[in-house]
This record gives structure tokens, C-alpha cells and sequence, in this order.
């Protein structure tokens, strides 16, 4: 029996007026299923095709999928595939006749297993729309009924499972009904570095489903099962059944090695799947080595089709056709992907430029920045066109204008900053007084970029594009050009610059910040100290003045009474600081050991990384007004626009990445609580041990390891609980202080600045970025602040490397040093050097299959045997009986060499000689901190390559001193000449590779 | 938004109704006391009251009385709000002229008005969106509750035909997509055609097709409308306490 219903619908008429309409809707209570499940075929009358009955599951797209993925839908290996009518007429409505024609023909087509089920007219699973729901809200919530429905109709004999996109609807109805799941699965493809042939993993995007046992990342095993993606790309993979899933090996292998862990026993099995499409492809521009000779010939005399090995291990072989491959050999040479045929094994692609040759600082470098997308073409004439003028025959003024709008305070602040020796780029000014009342003033001044770079000029989308100024080892890649970063913009002493000021005004005494004004001023900086001559200043030690440049000049009296001002100020200053890192520190506030978390935690280290740096307490000083700073103008911006502020968020770790770290502090009787921020804090200051610095280094170093990187969000995109900055332990943090070389504080500028215009009630001037190009703005900057960080490793790395080349690992003094097992594999351990600070791998057991052994006078050599691996140590024992055992923590002496690698980065090998500690001779050594040498280690490396250079220059001049000597004729000999045809014929070489 | 489907693949209409199917229809005979014989009808959305006097005499000019058999008045008109766009004059346009005609051919052919010479017999429709089928149907049960008598119920039903198919009973989506459609009154047990009208173009070799599926939808209404009058009758029996 029918069942009339009535859809009130709202048409809109030509003339627009609203028009009501009532239209009737019958539901009837058997609508085919079409199902050979059906409990009652006779009701259900089928005719037409039936699903298959050898499907393990039904698939119910949602209507959004229908609309945008029909494609895929298409694909005949696709079965059991269910139309909800909804979705049908989403297609027929919103996508046009020709998308709706083709979804008629594929449900009419009997070789695709798919069928239409009219859920809107069978009476339990029709819902009408509510009132206020919108119109995807209620197709959604339709199909997902008529799933339910559908799923109770077959007896709950055959799982089913909703494909959608809206997140909201796997959050409402993820859980709701046993048998029925929704998902949407997308996730990152990430091939594992040192087993680029075999494994891969993908990390999930959102992923939410029934199988609340999918939490880790899916194993992809094989390149087959990879199925042509290449790391990066967006996937969608499929889960194998569980007994096919496999575990992660846990030994060490090299990257060269076959697939050796056959013998081996795996961790525990993890979910295993197979990418079944690309989503999204990354392929970008990859560097690649063409093969040497020998290799070239065993391809085949006249291939023209060559296979080139990229520079990154994670990407497979591309096969480019060309000419040139004998004259690029020496080359690394950049490549693009065209296309991968299902049936290669290989990708195809093709040459697109020459970047240097291989071994080459400069190519080498070039190398690194394309690995990581990083582009540092000059300039542009246009974008230096709207850059203000400073040259000494029109200097640079502050206008009249500015002058009104702006506050005043060059004469009333004393403005000084703080920065490493020989710092160009001075963003950060300080300044501290007493006021009238006795309270004090505390000041924040930074450079105003925004004065300078308007938005959406040229410039600021070429800062946009760079996002951050790139440091590598030996150099550097502005984001914004010199006239503004070094000098208009750069709070140098004693000249007039733009600033945006925070000051606040605390009590005397507790420092409560009582007001807080942001604002606009013209500044000017009375000192420009560097970090060690403040320290001085601070520790009473006042014969530094010498070394400070703006007090030269000045004759006794007005000198001493200057000196006195200045550190006064500098003792405030670091007093405030105190008092504000206190408070910090007692909400849990983490001081974190490494590289990575310099850069995540301050504003100051991540340039300085490289420059030596003793730990002074000045430099906590700046840090902490920084950090202060960017705290409030995070809280001050979130109030005036909730959805569309720039902050940034470091989210709390989890704790299952915690476990390495907590078995190895209790190898060493430590316990590590990771509850909470503070809690870890407390406990990694307590677990440290006295004999041994470098323990407390290394666990710190791991817990930085575990967490998460602090990222940029837009406010809109997240709840108010996930602003909280972990590592800082403050609610909301954001980026504020550096705007010269930080992409990021110049949008956190402009929003400061449209905040005060909006508290002011004035117009707000200029487009601030809505909340949906805020997220894609940050996730661009994210990308680029990782691709920063990576440059720079791999730029470390790479000077690293050049350092060990020259030396003879067996004769040098320098290639032996002291190393720490920080973890144990089951053939190997991993090592840290802390005085070079270099984290490696050293094997227990070689290729040939021997094992270590130590002998009475703790030399090592290799000998069959054995090896064993427990908890916290690894035992080698050899056939004639010895053993030795290597402990967590234990200081061994290692041996440093360079594997080299032709069409990879060279890498740092370390073998382990004693396994007692290495006993340096040289006593001074151990003085110096490792930093200290790392820029040791740049400017050595710079200078060999210099050297080179020199060396050819020099042998021309010899030539020409053979010249003279000899008196021979001043025409070319003929030896000369056929040295010139030489180079010419190099020349030759490195001239044609562009065509 | 690519035109409306009148019928998909699956064979179901915009209303979720198959081919053959009617709309839902719900009457009611007697709703009026003053007047002979008044019945109210629902088919679908569309609802129609019909109103019958006589047969009485003639009013007005005399000359108009028909010697041999009563004069069957019809008049037709369509409530103002009944439409989605207010109408400003719900009677006396050519529309409802020429329902009226129609409707008074139809019962001129189903009541036996050789039985009334020299009377008139009026039956006043109105109608909310109103069509011809609801109409007829609506005066049927008036006719019959006044107790006039006719020669057998007359069943109404359009028709239409989509895609090869012939769809009974259209619905005024159905209607306002502009394809051929067919209103036929019928008398049941004789099947019998009171007037078939049709004014859009379709071709010979459907007709038959249409034709049937107006016919067999009206012999379904009859069957309702016999069943209404069954009941009606039957209440009518316990209130005079028989």
C-alpha cells in the first residue's frame, strides 16, 4: 500500500518572488533491492540485475563522492556498488545531463555490478528534510539511513560501507551501527629512507573508521604493492586481510644491500595494505646522477633510454631518453617525471637542466636546495622597483607624515638590542625605563616590515613564495631583499627606523603586568651590543666598553653616566626575564636538547645554530621578551579575529612515541614521567647523571625527538583547546619578532595592525586573509619552514662529510673519537659523537656475517659468531667462546670514514674500534664545545675549496713563470696549446649541456 | 537544473507512483445539507467540491427548457488560492467556460434526462488546482447523492505518456511538462466514453496505449468511488435507524 506524504518545496519565480509548492511523495514499502541476499525476492520483485553475490561488502557512496568521483565509480573491478537515488539526483541536479546520462548508462549496463536503489520511496528509509537543515546535510543523513536500512534488509549478512568526504558525517555516524562503516581513507606516502626497495608507510590523513585498531601508520610492502606512487603523493590504499600483514624490520641494512632481512625476525605485525590510486601526484623536480661508464655499457651500447639514479634513495629510477648521457656523467643533473606506464617498472621522464658536477661545494649545495623546492633565483627588477631608496647621494627619511602618526620615542626610550657579533639583520630592539609612578616599562620593539612591503605587491608575493630567509651551513638565502632586510628595516643604533612596539607597563616590584599598548613608533637604537659583551655588561665585568663602538667617541663623565644607564638596564632586563621564565617553568615549560627544538622553541637560535654560542644567560634574556612578545600579540590578535588569526600551536605528544625514552632512561635508573609537559620537565632536569653530561644531552635530545613539530594554524580551522603551545607551555604563541626573515611575522604584523585600527573603530585597510587562504597560507609556510630545516641538515651533513673526505680514517688523529650507544638493533647500535655531534649507526656484524669482538686490549676485530639482543644491551659472542657486550649509554671509541656515493650524498660511516671510552691526548680538545667545531668544520671545508681554486690559478701562473725562466718564445708552444685544446674540449662539454 | 525526469529507469515517477499507479484519493458524499446532492473529492493534491440541484424547473428565461429531457447545467470554477499564483477571477473565463462545457456534455451523457423533461439539473464544481478527472469525479457523487439517476457512475482520468510509457493520473508536475495528456471520462459498466479530450499531439500507434491506461485508472476509480457511495449509503442507513 502507498503512503502519501507532502514535500513542501520553495521555488524561486523568474520575477524572484518565492513560490510555495506542495508536491505529493508516495512511499511504498518494497522497493527492489536488487540484492540476491533479499530475504523476501518475491516482495522485493527484481528484475534487472541482481549485485553479485561474491562481494565482500557493499559500497554506498555518498552523494558528494557520486558527484565528483563518478569517474572511479566506473572502474569495472569496482563491485557491488550501491546508488542511493539521493545521489543519483544530487548527479541529475546540481552536475548536469551529460554526468547524469553517464551514471543512467552505467547503472543500465549489465557488465557493471552496480545497482540504483530508490531509497526515497521506500517508506522506512525516506526523511523528510527538517526545518533549517540544509540540503547536503539531509542527502548525507538520507543515504546513510538507507544504508542502515539496507544493511538490516540483507539481515546484517553483508557488511556495508559509506564512502564519504564530510568529515562531520564520519564523526556522527562513524560509530553508530554495528556492520556499517563510514570511511574516507587518504593518507601521505612515505617511503622509509634506509629501505627505500621494500618498505613504505602511509600515514593517515583524518582517517576515522569502525576499526578502532587502525591507529598507526599502513605498511606498504614492495614497490608492487606501492603500485606506482612515489613518496609524497597523496594514496589511497587498501588493507590486506591480517594474516597477510607484515612487520617493520628492526636491524640495521645499508642502503645498497638486498633485501637481507629475510632471516631475520620482524617486530610485530602492523596493518599491511596495497595503494590501489594516487589522489594527488608530488612530483616535483628531482636530481639525479646518470650511471657511470661501465654501468652505461652493461645497459647496452646504443640504449637510448637510460635509467638515472636520483639523489634522494626514496624515489625509484627514472628512465630518461637522451644523447648526452656519456658528457653528464660527471654531472648532477636535475630530471622531471612525465609519466609512469602501468606496465614499466621504471618511470619515464626527461632532463631539464645541469646543476654542477658531482663532489662540487657549489653543485652539491644547488643539489640540496632543489631536493628540498627551495628557489633563490635573485631579485627581480619590478620587485626592486618598489623598494625604497637609501643610497648616500638620497638617504632614506623618516617622512613628516609617519612622524604624526607614529609615537616618539627616540628621544624618551633608551633602545638598545642584542644580537650575535656581526648581525646584519637586527629585527628585535629592547628598551626598559621606570615611569612616573614607579612602575616599570618594558619594551618590545621589531622592525615593521609591513611599512615597507605592501600587500600583494611584488615583494610581498616573492616573500610570500620564499616564506622564510634559508640557512644553510655556509650561507644564506634572504627572503627579502638587502636594502630592507640590512638596512631599512634592520634596527641598527643610531639611526631613525620604523618600528611596531609592545610595551608593558609591570609593578615595581611582583613585575604583574599591569598594561599592555601596541602600537606603531619611530625608534632609534642607542647600542647595538652583541651577546657576549651584555653578558659582560651584566656580570659587572665593565672593560668590555671598549669593544662597544658607540661609546668611543664619548669623553669620560658622559661615558660612565651612559655605562650606567645601560646596565641598569641590561640588569632589569634579565631580572624581568627571570621572573617571566619562572612563571613559565611552573606551568611545565620544556628546556629540550637539539638542533630541531632550537629551532621550534626560540626566535634567536635557528640562525645561530652554527655560529659558537656558549649558553650565556643574555641570550635567555632576549628569548624570554621575545617569546613574551609573541605571546601577547598572539593573545591580542585571537581576540580581535577569532577565526582568522595566524598562532602557532606545538601539540602535545603522544605518549605510546614516549617508550624509547623511558626504557632507556631506566637502562640508566632514571624515570621519565611524560604525563604532561610538566611533569617531563621535572624529570628530565632530575635524570641526570654526574659522571656523564652527554646521558641527560641524549635523553633530551630524544624527547625532542618524540614530539611533534610546532606548526601554523589558522584560528578558524581549530578548536580553542588545540591552540596550546606544549614545549612553551603558554595557551597561545605566535610569530611576531622577526619579520625580516619570517613570512609568518608579517602576516601576524598586519593583523596586529588591523587589530589596533579595529579597536580604534577606524576602517580596517587592506583584505585580511579569510580563514580557508590562512590555512592554505600556513600550510604553505609549514612546508617551507620544513624544507628550511632539511636544507639545513642536509647542508650540515654535507660539510660534514667534505671535512672527513681528505682525511685517512686510519692514520688521522681527528677520525677517531668518543661515541655513546643511544640504541640497540638487533645486528648494530646507534652511536652519537657528541663532539661532532653526528648520530650514526655502527654494525656489530658485517657483511661477511662476522661479529665484533673485543680482546684484552679492547681492540675490536671481527670474528664468526654470533650476536644477541636484549632490552637495553647487545651481546656479541664469537665461536672460540669471548663475548662482549655492549650496554645503553656505554662509551665505545669509533673510527669516522666517508662511504661514498656517487649518486647520493656522502655518508658518514662509523665503526666502533675499543669499547672502552676514547682517551684523547690532546687534553685541550675536550674544551672545545661541538658547535664550536661545527663552524670550525664550515670554514675549513670553505677554505679547501678556495684552495682548489687557487691551485688552478696558480698553475697558470707557474706556466708563465716557466715562461720567463726559460725564455722561450712568447708564441704558444706547442705543449700549451694542446693543454688549451684540452680545456677547450672540457669546455666544450660544460657549455653544450644546455641545449 | 537538466529537465525534470518524468519517469526514470527504474520506472518511477517524480512521486514515487509507478506508471498505472493513482494518486491517493479520499471523498466524501453529502458535505452540504441545503443543496440536492453535494460530494467532496481529494485525488492527490487536488481537491473539488461538486454541488447538485434539482432536477427543478426551469429558472430564468423559459425558451431554454428542452421539451423531451431536463437541461443539465455546469458551471466550473477554481478557488483563488488553489493555484500557485492567486487567480483574480476564479469564474467566467474562457477556461472555466469550456471545463463547464465539457463537464455538461459528459453528464448530459450519463444522467437519464429524459426522465426530467422540461427541468434543470445544476451542478456547480469548484476545484483547488482543479483538473477535469477530479471534477467529474467529484460531480458524479454529487449526482448520485442528490439521487438523480443516471445510467452508471462516470469515472474520470487523465492520462499522459512519457518515454514510451503511459502514466495514469498525472500529477500537475506531469502536467506542466508539457506532454501529451488525455482526460477521458468513462462509464464503467458499459465502458462506455462519456468525452475523451485531448489536445496535444501524439501519435495514432500510442492512442490505443494511453487510452487503456485512462481507462483501466478510471475503472480503478470507480471501484473506489463505489465504494465511497457503499459507505455512505450504509451510514446513511444506521442514521435513519433502519
Amino acid at each position: 500500500m502507498l503512503q502519501k506524504r507532502e514535500k513542501v518545496l520553495l521555488l524561486r519565480t523568474f520575477q524572484g518572488r518565492t513560490l510555495r509548492i506542495v508536491r505529493e511523495h508516495y512511499l511504498r514499502p518494497c522497493v527492489p533491492c536488487h540484492s540476491p541476499l533479499c530475504p523476501q525476492p518475491a516482495a522485493c520483485s527484481h528484475d534487472g540485475k541482481l549485485l553479485s553475490s561474491d562481494v565482500t561488502h557493499y559500497v554506498i557512496p555518498d552523494w558528494k563522492v557520486v558527484q565528483d568521483y563518478l569517474e572511479i565509480l566506473e572502474f569495472p573491478e569496482l563491485k557491488g556498488i550501491i546508488f542511493m537515488q539521493t545521489a543519483c539526483q544530487a548527479v541529475q541536479h546540481q552536475r548536469g545531463r551529460r554526468q547524469y546520462n553517464k551514471l543512467r548508462n552505467l547503472l543500465k549496463d549489465a557488465r557493471h555490478d552496480c545497482i540504483l536503489f530508490a531509497n526515497e520511496f521506500q517508506q522506512c528509509c525516506y526523511l523528510p528534510r527538517e526545518r533549517g537543515e540544509s540540503m547536503e546535510k539531509w542527502q548525507t543523513r538520507s543515504i546513510y539511513n538507507a544504508a542502515v536500512w539496507y544493511y538490516h534488509h540483507c539481515q546484517d549478512r553483508m557488511p556495508i560501507v559509506m564512502v564519504t568526504e564530510d568529515e562531520e558525517a564520519i564523526q556522527q555516524y562513524g560509530s553508530e551501527t554495528e556492520g556499517v562503516f563510514v570511511i574516507t581513507f587518504k593518507g601521505i606516502l612515505n617511503v622509509n629512507k634506509h629501505r627505500a626497495q621494500i618498505e613504505a608507510f602511509v600515514r593517515l590523513q583524518g582517517a576515522s573508521s569502525k576499526d578502532s585498531d587502525l591507529v598507526s601508520d599502513i605498511l606498504i610492502h614492495g614497490m608492487k604493492a606501492r603500485n606506482r606512487s612515489i613518496h609524497g603523493d597523496v594514496v589511497v590504499v587498501e588493507l590486506l586481510p591480517k594474516n597477510e600483514w607484515k612487520g617493520r624490520t628492526v636491524a640495521l641494512c645499508e642502503n645498497d644491500c638486498d633485501d637481507k632481512a629475510s632471516g631475520e625476525s620482524p617486530s610485530e605485525p602492523m596493518p599491511t595494505g596495497r595503494v590501489v590510486g594516487i589522489l594527488q601526484k608530488n612530483w616535483r623536480d628531482y636530481v639525479v646522477t646518470f650511471p657511470s661508464k661501465e654501468e652505461v655499457q652493461s645497459q647496452g651500447k646504443n640504449a637510448q633510454k637510460i635509467l638515472v639514479t636520483p639523489w634522494d634513495y626514496r624515489i625509484p629510477k627514472i628512465r630518461i631518453s637522451t644523447q648526452q648521457a656519456e658528457t653528464l656523467q660527471d654531472f648532477r643533473v636535475v630530471v622531471r617525471i612525465d609519466s609512469w606506464e602501468s606496465t614499466s617498472v621504471y618511470p619515464n621522464g626527461h632532463f631539464v637542466r645541469v646543476l654542477g658536477r658531482i663532489g662540487d661545494l657549489e653543485g652539491e649545495i644547488a643539489t640540496i636546495l632543489v631536493e628540498n623546492s627551495i628557489s633563490v633565483i635573485p631579485f627581480s627588477e619590478a620587485q626592486m622597483c618598489e623598494m625604497p631608496v637609501n643610497t648616500p647621494e638620497s638617504p632614506w627619511k623618516v617622512s613628516p607624515e609617519e612622524e604624526q602618526k607614529r609615537k616618539d620615542l627616540r628621544k624618551s626610550h633608551l633602545v638598545f638590542s642584542i644580537d650575535p657579533k656581526g648581525c646584519e639583520d637586527v629585527d628585535d630592539t629592547l628598551s626598559v625605563r621606570t615611569l612616573n609612578n614607579g612602575n616599570l616599562e618594558l619594551g618590545v620593539h621589531i622592525a615593521d616590515v609591513t611599512h615597507f612591503v605592501a600587500p600583494n605587491s611584488y615583494i610581498d608575493i616573492e616573500a610570500r613564495t620564499r616564506a622564510t630567509t634559508y640557512y644553510l651551513a655556509d650561507r644564506r638565502y634572504d627572503m627579502l631583499p638587502s636594502v630592507l632586510s640590512a638596512d631599512l628595516c634592520s634596527l641598527l643604533g643610531g639611526v631613525d627606523r620604523y618600528a611596531v612596539s609592545i610595551m608593558w607597563e609591570l609593578d615595581k616590584a611582583s613585575y604583574e603586568i599591569k598594561k599592555v599598548w601596541y602600537g606603531r613608533t619611530i625608534i632609534r637604537s642607542a647600542y647595538k651590543l652583541f651577546y657576549e659583551a651584555a653578558q659582560e655588561l651584566l656580570d659587572g665585568n665593565l672593560s668590555v666598553v671598549d669593544d662597544i663602538p658607540e661609546f668611543k667617541d664619548l669623553d669620560e663623565k658622559s661615558r660612565q653616566a651612559k655605562l650606567e644607564e645601560l646596565v641598569w638596564a641590561i640588569g632589569k632586563l634579565t631580572d624581568i626575564a627571570r621572573h617571566v621564565r619562572a612563571k613559565r617553568d611552573g606551568c611545565g615549560a620544556l628546556e629540550l636538547e637539539g638542533v630541531e627544538v632550537c629551532v621550534q622553541l626560540d626566535d634567536k637560535k635557528n640562525i645561530h645554530d652554527l655560529i659558537p654560542k656558549q649558553p650565556l644567560e643574555v641570550h635567555e634574556t632576549v628569548a624570554e621578551c621575545m617569546i613574551l612578545a609573541n605571546h601577547w600579540v598572539a593573545k591580542k590578535i585571537w581576540e580581535s579575529f577569532p577565526h582568522q588569526a595566524l598562532l602557532r600551536q606545538h601539540p602535545p605528544p603522544h605518549q605510546e612515541f614516549f617508550s624509547e625514552l623511558r626504557e632507556c632512561a631506566k637502562a640508566k635508573g632514571f624515570f621519565i614521567d611524560t604525563r604532561s609537559n610538566k611533569t617531563l620537565a621535572d624529570s628530565l632536569d632530575n635524570a641526570n647523571d654526574p659522571h656523564d653530561p652527554i646521558v641527560n644531552r641524549l635523553l633530551r635530545s630524544m624527547a625532542t625527538q618524540a614530539m611533534s613539530n610546532a606548526l601554523y594554524f589558522s584560528t578558524g580551522s581549530c578548536a580553542e583547546e588545540e591552540f596550546h603551545h606544549y614545549g612553551l607551555a603558554l595557551d597561545k604563541y605566535t610569530h611576531f619578532t622577526s619579520p625580516i626573515r619570517r613570512y609568518s611575522d608579517i602576516v601576524v604584523h598586519r593583523l596586529l595592525m588591523a587589530a589596533i585600527s579595529k579597536d580604534k573603530k577606524m576602517e580596517i585597510k587592506g583584505n585580511l586573509f579569510s580563514n580557508k587562504d590562512l590555512e592554505e597560507l600556513c600550510r604553505h609556510i609549514n612546508n617551507r619552514n620544513q624544507a628550511a630545516q632539511h636544507s639545513q641538515k642536509q647542508s650540515t651533513e654535507l660539510f660534514q662529510c667534505m671535512y672527513f673526505k681528505d682525511k685517512d680514517p686510519a692514520t688521522e688523529e681527528r677520525c677517531i673519537s668518543d661515541g655513546v650507544i643511544y640504541s640497540i638493533r638487533t645486528n648494530g647500535v646507534l652511536l652519537f659523537i657528541p663532539r661532532f655531534g653526528i648520530k650514526g649507526a655502527a654494525y656489530l656484524k658485517n657483511k661477511d656475517g662476522l661479529v665484533i669482538s673485543c680482546g684484552p686490549d679492547s681492540c675490536s676485530e671481527w670474528k664468526p659468531g654470533s650476536l644477541q639482543r636484549f632490552q637495553n644491551k647487545i651481546t656479541s659472542t664469537t665461536t672460540d667462546g669471548e663475548s662482549v657486550t655492549f650496554h645503553l649509554f656505554d662509551h665505545v671509541t669509533v673510527r669516522i670514514s666517508i662511504q661514498a656515493s656517487r649518486c647520493h650524498s656522502d655518508t658518514i660511516r662509523l665503526e666502533i674500534i675499543s669499547n672502552k671510552p676514547y682517551k684523547i691526548p690532546n687534553t685541550e680538545l675536550i674544551h672545545q664545545s661541538s658547535p664550536l667545531l661545527k663552524s670550525e668544520l664550515v670554514k675549513e671545508v670553505t677554505k679547501s675549496v678556495e684552495e682548489a681554486q687557487l691551485a688552478q690559478e696558480v698553475k697558470v701562473n707557474i706556466i708563465q713563470e716557466e715562461y720567463q725562466e726559460y725564455r722561450q718564445t712568447k708564441g704558444r708552444s706547442l705543449y700549451t696549446l694542446l693543454e688549451e685544446i684540452r680545456d677547450l674540449a672540457l669546455l666544450d662539454v660544460s657549455n653544450n649541456y644546455g641545449i | 537544473m537538466a529537465g525534470l525526469e518524468l519517469l526514470s529507469d527504474q520506472g518511477y515517477r517524480v512521486d514515487g507512483r509507478r506508471a498505472g499507479e493513482l494518486r491517493k484519493i479520499q471523498a466524501r458524499m453529502g458535505v452540504f445539507a441545503q443543496a440536492d446532492g453535494s460530494a467532496y473529492i481529494e485525488q492527490g493534491n487536488t481537491k473539488a467540491l461538486a454541488v447538485v440541484y434539482g432536477p427543478h424547473e426551469i429558472r430564468g428565461s423559459r425558451a431554454r427548457a428542452l421539451p423531451d429531457r431536463a437541461l443539465v447545467n455546469c458551471q466550473y470554477s477554481s478557488a483563488t488560492f488553489s493555484t500557485g499564483e492567486r487567480k483574480r477571477r476564479p469564474h467566467g473565463d474562457r477556461k472555466s467556460c469550456e471545463m463547464g462545457l465539457q463537464l455538461r456534455q459528459t453528464f448530459e451523457a450519463a444522467i437519464l434526462t429524459q426522465l426530467h423533461p422540461r427541468s434543470q439539473i445544476d451542478i456547480y464544481v469548484q476545484a483547488d488546482g482543479g483538473t477535469y478527472a477530479a471534477c467529474v469525479n467529484a460531480a458524479t457523487l454529487a449526482v448520485l447523492d442528490a439521487g438523480i439517476p443516471m445510467r452508471d457512475f462516470v469515472c474520470a482520468c487523465s492520462a499522459g505518456f512519457v518515454d514510451g510509457t503511459a502514466l495514469a493520473d498525472l500529477s500537475h508536475v506531469e502536467e506542466a511538462a508539457g506532454g501529451p495528456q488525455l482526460a477521458l471520462a468513462l462509464l464503467p459498466a458499459s465502458g462506455q466514453i462519456a468525452l475523451l479530450e485531448m489536445d496535444a499531439r501524439l501519435h495514432e500507434d500510442h492512442l490505443e496505449r494511453v487510452l487503456e491506461a485512462a481507462a483501466q485508472a478510471a475503472r480503478d476509480v470507480h471501484t473506489l468511488l463505489d465504494r465511497v457511495v457503499r459507505q455512505h449509503v450504509r451510514e446513511a442507513s444506521i442514521l435513519l435507524g433502519d
